[in-house]
C-alpha cells in the first residue's frame, strides 16, 4: 500500500508539474515546439519585401525572419500579408511574428506589441528631374500622391493640413506599387515614399530621370517588429535578437544585399537611440 | 475570442467616415443620372435602323455587361493613363460607373421601348407630336413606370460598387475605412461600422425611391 | 537587381494559375449559391409573413453590403475568433453567401410562377405534396427561370475579380502583380479584358437566346 501510496504521490507531482509547464507555455515554446516559425511580411514593398523575378518572397524582412527563425532553430515559413492583415493575423495566430516595417506609433501600440526598432526610414519624395522642388514646401504646387493609410500619407496630410495647403493638389493610390505606377504614368508629379524603397527604384531604367527630393521634415519612420500583445516573455526574447542582429553582423549583412551599401552609422545610431 | 472592442475609436472618426459616405452618394448619384440619359440615347441606337449607331450601341453594351466592373475601373485609371489621360481616382470610378450603368440600363430601356404598344407611337404621332414630345410625354413616362424596379437595383448596385474606388485610392467610404483602420488597426470595427453605414445608405436610398415611385407613378406597378 | 522585368513567356504559368484559380472559386460559388438559394427560395415561396421576413431580412443584409467589405469583415472576423481562414476558402463562403441570395430570388420567382392550377390539377390526380413538388413545380418554375440563372451564375464569374481583396490569387491579382512588375498595365488590361468577355458573352448570347425562345 505505502508504494502504491508512493507511486501516485510521485505520479501526481510529475502531472502537476506537466501541468504547470504547460500552463506557462507561451508562444516563444509554441514555436519551438511546433518547429516552424510562422512569419509575415509585406511583399509590396522593395526591397523590405517584394516578389522576385521568380515569383518568389524576397527582401531585408524576409532575410529578418530567416535569422530568427536559425536563432530559434525551427524552419522559417514566410507568409505575404496586405498591410491590413497585420494585426488580424497575429490576433488570429495565423502569423507569430509580423516583421512588415511597422511603425511603432503609440495608437497602434494599443493594439499590438511592439519590440525595439529594428530599421529606421526617412520619408522622402521622388519626382521626375527638373519639377519644381527644392524644398518640402514646394510641394504645395505640385501634384503629389502617396499609398492610402501609410504614416507617410499621414504626416504628409498633417503638414498640408498645418500649412493650409487643402487637400486638392493630392491624390492616393491602393498600394505602393500603385503609387510607383501613378508616377511613372504621370498621374502625380511627385510622390512620396520611404527612403530605402526610392534608392531601389533609382537604379532601375524606369525610373533613370528620377531624383529623391527633399525629405519629409521632422519625422523619422521607426518601426519594429510585432507579434501578440500579451506576449511580454516572447518580446523580450525578440527585443535581444534585434541587439543581436546588429552585434553578430546580420544587420550589415543584410543591408549590403538590399541596399547594395554598408549600414550607415546614422542608421544604427537612431537603431540604439530610439530604445 | 480574446480580442476586445475599441469602440471608441471609430466613434472619433466618425466625420471622417460620414465624409467618405458622402462622397459614395454624390459618385452614385451622379454616375446613375449621366448613366439614365446615355442609356436612353444607347437603346435607341441599338434599335435604329442605321447600322453604325447599332453596332456602336452593341459593342459598348457587350463590353459594359461582360466584364468585371474592377476591370472597368483599372481601365479608367491606369489603362487610360497608359495613354497620358489623367483622371483622378474619383473621376475614373465615375466614369467607369457610368459606362457601367449606361450598358446595364440601355437593356432595361430597350425591354422597356419594346414593351410598349407600337399603337402609342403612331397615336401620338397622329396627334402630331414630333419624335422628342412622342418620347417626352407619352413613351418614357410608361417606360419609367415599367422599369423603376430594375433602375433602383442599378442604383444600389452602383452604391455597392462605388466601394471599388478603394482599390484606386478614391477617398469614398470603403476608402477612407481603409485608411481609418491601417493608421489604428482596428480593422475589424472600422469594418463593421463601414459595412452599417453602407446598409442603412442602401435602405434610405431604396426607401426614398419607392416613395418618389408611388407619387409619379400612381398607376399599379 | 532588377525591380521591374517585362512580360515574358514565363510568365503564361503564372497567368495561367490566376485563370483557373478565378474559374475554380466561380464553380464553387455558383454550385453552392445555386443549391442554397434553391432550397432558400423554395422556402420563401412557400412560407408565411413571418419566415419570409426574416430570411429576407437576412438576404437583405448580404445584398446591401459591398462585396469587398463583406469579405474583409468576414476574413478579419474570423482571424480575429481564432480559425483563420485561408482566401479560397474565406473568398468561396462569401461568395456563395452573396450568390445564394440572388439565386434565392430567381428560384422563389420560378416557384411562384407555377400556376397554383397545375398543383390543383396535380393534387386532383392524387399526388402528394412533394410529388408536386419534384414532379410538377421544381421543372416548371425552374425552366423559366433559367435566363435569370445565367445572368446571376455570369455576375458571380465577374465579382470573383474581387475576391482579390483578401489575397485570393485569381486572374485580376495576378495581372495587378504582373503590372507592377513590368509597369505596362495596357496590355495585361486589355488581356485580362479579353478573358473574361470570352467567357462571359456566348453565356450570356445563350441567355438571351433562351428567354426568346421561352417568351413565345
Amino acid at each position: 500500500m505505502k508504494i502504491i501510496k508512493k507511486i501516485s504521490t510521485a505520479m501526481a507531482m510529475v502531472a502537476t508539474i506537466g501541468l504547470l509547464t504547460t500552463a506557462s507555455a507561451d508562444k516563444l515554446d509554441n514555436i519551438i515546439k511546433k518547429n516552424v516559425l510562422n512569419c509575415g511580411v509585406v511583399l509590396d514593398f522593395p526591397p523590405m519585401g517584394y516578389f522576385d523575378k521568380n515569383n518568389k518572397a524576397a527582401g531585408f524582412d524576409v532575410d529578418y525572419c530567416n535569422d530568427l527563425a536559425k536563432a530559434l532553430g525551427v524552419k522559417s515559413n514566410v507568409l505575404n500579408l496586405t498591410w491590413a492583415d497585420r494585426i488580424p493575423s497575429l490576433v488570429s495566430g495565423k502569423t507569430d511574428v509580423v516583421i512588415g516595417s511597422t511603425s511603432d506609433t503609440l495608437e497602434r501600440a494599443k493594439s499590438a506589441g511592439f519590440t525595439y526598432p529594428y530599421f529606421v526610414f526617412k520619408f522622402q519624395v521622388i519626382s521626375k528631374k527638373g519639377a519644381p522642388i527644392k524644398t518640402f514646401d514646394d510641394l504645395k504646387n505640385v501634384k503629389v500622391g502617396a499609398a492610402l493609410g501609410t504614416t507617410y500619407e499621414s504626416e504628409y496630410l498633417a503638414y498640408a493640413k498645418a500649412k493650409g495647403w487643402g487637400k486638392s493638389n493630392y491624390t492616393s493610390f491602393k498600394s505602393e506599387n500603385d503609387a510607383y505606377l501613378g508616377l511613372y504614368q504621370g498621374k502625380v508629379d511627385a510622390i512620396i515614399s520611404t527612403n530605402t524603397n526610392i534608392a531601389t527604384k533609382l537604379q532601375t531604367k524606369e525610373f533613370k530621370d528620377y531624383i529623391a527630393g527633399p525629405f519629409v521634415p521632422n519625422y523619422d519612420d521607426v518601426v519594429g517588429i510585432i507579434t501578440k500583445r500579451s506576449e511580454v516573455a516572447f518580446i523580450n526574447y525578440l527585443n535581444l535578437f534585434l541587439v543581436h542582429q546588429i552585434r553578430d553582423g546580420k544587420l550589415e549583412a543584410a543591408y549590403q544585399k538590399h541596399f547594395g551599401t554598408s549600414a550607415p552609422e546614422s542608421l544604427i545610431k537612431s537603431l540604439r537611440d530610439n530604445k | 475570442m480574446d480580442y476586445e472592442f475599441h469602440w471608441n475609436v471609430v466613434i472619433n472618426a466618425w466625420p471622417q467616415l460620414l465624409d467618405g459616405a458622402f462622397v459614395t452618394l454624390h459618385v452614385s448619384v451622379l454616375s446613375m443620372f449621366v448613366g439614365i440619359i446615355i442609356a436612353i440615347f444607347l437603346a435607341l441606337g441599338k434599335m435604329s435602323q442605321n447600322k453604325v449607331f447599332s453596332y456602336f450601341s452593341n459593342v459598348w453594351i457587350e463590353i459594359a455587361r461582360n466584364t468585371p466592373a474592377l476591370f472597368q475601373i483599372y481601365m479608367a485609371y491606369f489603362g487610360l493613363g497608359a495613354f497620358g489621360i489623367h483622371l483622378s481616382p474619383y473621376f475614373a470610378v465615375f466614369v467607369a460607373l457610368v459606362f457601367i450603368n449606361a450598358g446595364y440600363l440601355a437593356e432595361t430601356f430597350r425591354g422597356g421601348f419594346q414593351s410598349i404598344p407600337k399603337t402609342q407611337y403612331s397615336a401620338s404621332k397622329s396627334l402630331g407630336m414630333n419624335p422628342y414630345q412622342v418620347y417626352r410625354y407619352v413613351i418614357l413616362p410608361q417606360m419609367f413606370r415599367k422599369i423603376h424596379y430594375p433602375m433602383t437595383n442599378q442604383f444600389v448596385w452602383s452604391i455597392l460598387m462605388s466601394s471599388l474606388g478603394i482599390l484606386v485610392g478614391m477617398n469614398e467610404l470603403a476608402g477612407e475605412t481603409q485608411r481609418l483602420q491601417s493608421l489604428s488597426f482596428r480593422t475589424l470595427e472600422f469594418f463593421i461600422a463601414a459595412a452599417v453605414i453602407y446598409y442603412v445608405i442602401t435602405k434610405f436610398v431604396l426607401f426614398v425611391a419607392n416613395l418618389v415611385s408611388k407619387k409619379l407613378f400612381k398607376g399599379d406597378i | 537587381m532588377s525591380l521591374f522585368t517585362p512580360l515574358s513567356w514565363g510568365d503564361t504559368g503564372f497567368i495561367f494559375q490566376g485563370i483557373l484559380n478565378t474559374i475554380y472559386i466561380s464553380v464553387v460559388a455558383i454550385v453552392i449559391g445555386s443549391i442554397l438559394g434553391l432550397i432558400i427560395g423554395f422556402f420563401r415561396a412557400e412560407s408565411g409573413k413571418f419566415g419570409n421576413m426574416l430570411i429576407g431580412g437576412v438576404l437583405d443584409i448580404l445584398r446591401s453590403v459591398p462585396l469587398i467589405i463583406q469579405l474583409v469583415l468576414f476574413t478579419t472576423f474570423m482571424g480575429v475568433a481564432g480559425f483563420p481562414l485561408d482566401p479560397f476558402v474565406a473568398g468561396s463562403i462569401v461568395l456563395s453567401l452573396y450568390t445564394m441570395a440572388f439565386m434565392s430570388e430567381v428560384f422563389r420567382a420560378g416557384f411562384e410562377s407555377v400556376h397554383d392550377s397545375m398543383v390543383t390539377a396535380a393534387r386532383s390526380l392524387g399526388m402528394t405534396y412533394w410529388q408536386t413538388v419534384r414532379y410538377i413545380r421544381t421543372p416548371i418554375g425552374l425552366r423559366a427561370v433559367l435566363p435569370s440563372w445565367i445572368g446571376v451564375a455570369l455576375s458571380v464569374i465577374k465579382d470573383s475579380a474581387l475576391v482579390s481583396v483578401i489575397g485570393y490569387m485569381e486572374l485580376l491579382r495576378t495581372s495587378e502583380q504582373l503590372i507592377s512588375r513590368t509597369q505596362q498595365p495596357l496590355e495585361i488590361l486589355i488581356g485580362v479584358g479579353i478573358f473574361y468577355f470570352i467567357i462571359s458573352y456566348p453565356l450570356s448570347l445563350y441567355g438571351k437566346r433562351l428567354e426568346r425562345k421561352m417568351a413565345l
